[in-house]
């Protein structure tokens, strides 16, 4: 009988843990009275213009009243992970493209914004944007950009040192030693939440063999031989003083991001490897002009094929909302709203609706680091990412591969063996 | 009228009511949490979705993760290291405040100020003014011939700077040294300074073994928050380098927030229920005949 009782006890308490899934809202097809909670991250420049945003909303919308919740990306995921726990989570979020994989995965835990259409217009995306955010046929969230990451050099740096931007693999590691001779760096790579290191060695591999290190499905299209490879080539980089190793720079920079290092202001390190819808955030602590958008890198034979492109980022709503339809009203007006347009200008990237593009390059606001890194990619040969590439656990994966091989301990074919065990176990336990 | 058997004279029902906050709030903020916990943790769990039930899996899974492992290891060494380090810190600086100079009230209130503070951004950013490459740290050792030290970099090192941020917020424990030096009695040293005894000695003979229990309570409740460490390494080194400073209350957060494992995450924290209860039964049993012995 106590038995009974207790498995009783335990299955109630399993149960109450859990988190049970919320029976949406249906839209009432009608904009009411309410305040609408919207949360992002990003940089001082995508504060200022979308807190700008907020203010013409408001004044528009007097009975919809939009309360902002934003910081920056380090910390941000786990907030949000907490928040959408405990049932808390914003009304409208801007996500990252993994956070489909990890929050959302049979699509019933974002609104399906196709039921939103009476306030949300999205003539203005072609359907290989709208597919990013689709998840089991139910769109889970429109990407506001499409985004790669390029290089952005301090062009004041260049100048002195008389030095072109590098376009191949070899130039890249010969300005590594030229810069190295003058006490400097051509760029930073981390291995904190943004993982450059890992990043661009994939890139590396994925030009020179042809092969994806990860499909949408998260597949693993590497094989150990190829980890091997990247690991190498990270080593390469630091060998030839490209970046900093690992040590170098926790030791200059403690747990601090690149755009806040002294290194990076006064020009000890030249260049950065970001996507160009976060840019921003490094333009705005050099002077204005200073960082300038450099070529993709590629082999001696003009292959620049391999890197990487991705929804920027994604506007969703929360599952839970109590107003969808004026939730939907509010990201139709962040999307395609001329005005507001005008304002977030590119602070999150070239905007994939169609008509906030045409305002911006109406008012020539269509311009600097971000279209210029846009047009390049335009032009390029690139891969989508997998969003398993960037999941939380697979970059820890990464960065302890590369930083084991910064820090010497252990030899690369037994680290990238381990890689890609890790990697493979993992994504097996989480299809 | 009605005469309750009592001190206070109220009848047992409207005790309960007075106590009934305390009760209620124990259920919900306490008793409720630490066995869903324990449940949560012998489940598969993401945070979002339905749990599933698989037993002992998790607490199995720990026992071959070389990250706990290495995080328990890291926990342990950081405690040993810290605990006695901020006793001692915080027993001399009670000393110097126990004496009866003039302004001893600001001082004593300056000391207390870092413990007010905690690992917040601010001090995270003052770290690094002391402790990179360029930092203070290593000005200080240069301007003495001494070559830097990697603080941030050295996975050797990088652990005491964790220790130097708590034992500088080593206020609270002073406080209740400083209150346990009032109770001891002046005349024991007046006493001792007639029979020839020096302050050393009256220390060691006077002193500390009257602060045996206090020292005690401190060497419990400084274990206790050292085997839960979490914010300093997580705002000042982020775990780094080399997991070096990546204690079990990181792993937990980890686990739980970055990689949805809830299931995983709650069996970590009863482990190091458990490991905490463990190591506080042991300091009880080990000093038990010492605390009693008082004179």
């Amino acid at each position: 009988m106590k038995k009974i009782l207790l498995s009783v006890v335990c299955t109630l308490i399993l149960f109450s843990c859990g988190n049970e899934r919320v029976q949406k809202t249906p839209p009432d097809n009608k904009l009411n009275k309410c305040t609408l909670r919207f949360s992002w991250w990003g940089g001082d420049d995508r504060h200022n213009a979308t807190m700008k945003a907020i203010t013409l909303w408001n004044a528009r919308h007097p009975n919809i009243e939009i309360k902002a919740e934003y910081g920056g990306w380090d910390g941000w995921t786990e907030k949000i992970n907490t928040q959408i726990s405990g049932g808390s989570e914003p009304d409208i979020m801007q996500i990252n493209y993994d956070w489909l994989v990890t929050l959302s995965n049979d699509g019933e835990d974002f609104y399906d914004l196709n039921e939103l259409n009476k306030f949300l217009d999205l003539s203005g995306f072609n359907e290989d944007i709208l597919s990013f955010g689709t998840v089991n046929g139910h769109l889970n969230a429109v990407p506001v950009s499409l985004t790669g990451r390029g290089f952005f050099y301090n062009s004041e740096v260049f100048e002195k040192l008389g030095i072109s931007y590098p376009e191949t693999w070899d130039e890249l590691m010969t300005t590594g030693e030229i810069f190295y001779e003058n006490g400097c760096y051509p760029i930073d790579l981390d291995i904190q939440s943004g993982g450059t290191a890992w990043y661009i060695s994939v890139v590396y591999v994925q030009q020179k063999t042809g092969r994806e290190f990860l499909d949408m499905n998260g597949n693993l299209g590497f094989t150990v031989e190829d980890m091997e490879t990247v690991l190498e080539f990270y080593k390469r980089l630091e060998e030839n003083h490209v970046t900093r190793t690992v040590r170098e720079r926790i030791d200059a920079d403690g747990n601090s991001a690149l755009y806040q290092s002294p290194e990076f202001i006064q020009g000890n390190i030249a260049g950065v490897l970001e996507w160009n819808s976060a840019v921003g955030k490094y333009e705005s602590v050099l002077d204005k002009g200073v960082l300038e958008a450099g070529n993709y890198i590629g082999d001696e034979n003009g292959n620049n094929s391999g890197w990487f492109v991705k929804p920027s980022l994604l506007y969703a709503v929360s599952a839970n909302t109590k107003y969808p339809d004026e939730a939907g009203a509010f990201i139709d007006f962040l999307l395609n709203d001329k005005e507001c347009a005008d304002i977030l200008g590119t602070s999150r990237g070239i905007p994939a609706s169609r008509y906030a593009e045409e305002e911006l390059e109406k008012t020539g606001k269509l311009d600097g680091l971000t279209k210029q890194n846009a047009d390049m990619l335009d032009a390029m040969n690139t891969v989508t990412i997998s969003p398993y590439m960037e999941l939380s656990r697979m970059k820890e994966f990464y960065n302890m591969a590369i930083e084991r091989v910064s820090y010497g301990k252990g030899d690369i074919p037994e680290i990238a063996q381990e890689l890609y065990d890790n990697i493979t176990e993992y994504l097996e336990s989480i299809k | 009228m009605k005469k309750y058997n009592n001190p206070v004279g109220v009848s047992k029902f409207t005790g309960l009511l007075l106590i009934s906050p305390f009760i209620i709030g124990s259920i919900l903020f306490i008793i409720y949490p630490f066995v869903c916990s324990f449940v949560t943790g012998l489940t598969k769990y993401d945070g979002i979705h339905s749990p599933e039930f698989t037993g002992l899996k998790n607490y199995k899974n720990m026992l071959t993760n070389r990250h706990f492992i290495k995080a328990v290891g890291v926990t342990f060494k950081y405690t040993i290291i810290f605990v006695p380090l901020k006793l001692a810190v915080s027993l001399l600086t009670a000393l110097l405040l126990s004496t009866n100079i003039k302004g001893i009230g600001f001082f004593r209130t300056i000391f207390y100020i870092p413990s007010i503070l905690g690992s917040n951004l601010a001090i995270a950013i003052m770290w690094q003014y002391l402790f990179t490459r360029n930092g203070l740290a290593n000005q200080a050792l240069e301007l003495i011939g001494l070559d830097g030290v990697s603080w941030y970099g050295d996975d050797r090192y990088a652990l005491f700077i964790i220790i130097l941020l708590r034992l500088w917020e080593f206020g609270s424990t002073m406080i209740i040294f400083l209150t346990a030096l009032k109770e001891i009695p002046r005349e024991y040293y007046e006493a001792s300074k007639v029979d020839g005894c020096g302050s050393v000695r009256a220390f060691f003979s006077i002193t500390l073994p009257l602060l045996k229990n206090t020292l005690f309570v401190n060497a419990v409740l400084q274990t206790i928050s050292a085997l839960q460490e979490f914010s300093a390494p997580y705002m000042i080194t982020g775990g780094n380098p080399m997991k070096s400073t990546y204690t079990v209350g990181m792993l937990i957060y980890d686990e739980m927030f970055s990689y949805h494992n809830a299931g995983y995450a709650n069996a970590v924290s009863w482990v190091l229920f458990m490991i905490t209860a463990v190591v506080i039964c042991i300091m009880f049993r080990l000093t038990g005949r010492i605390r009693k012995d008082i004179p």
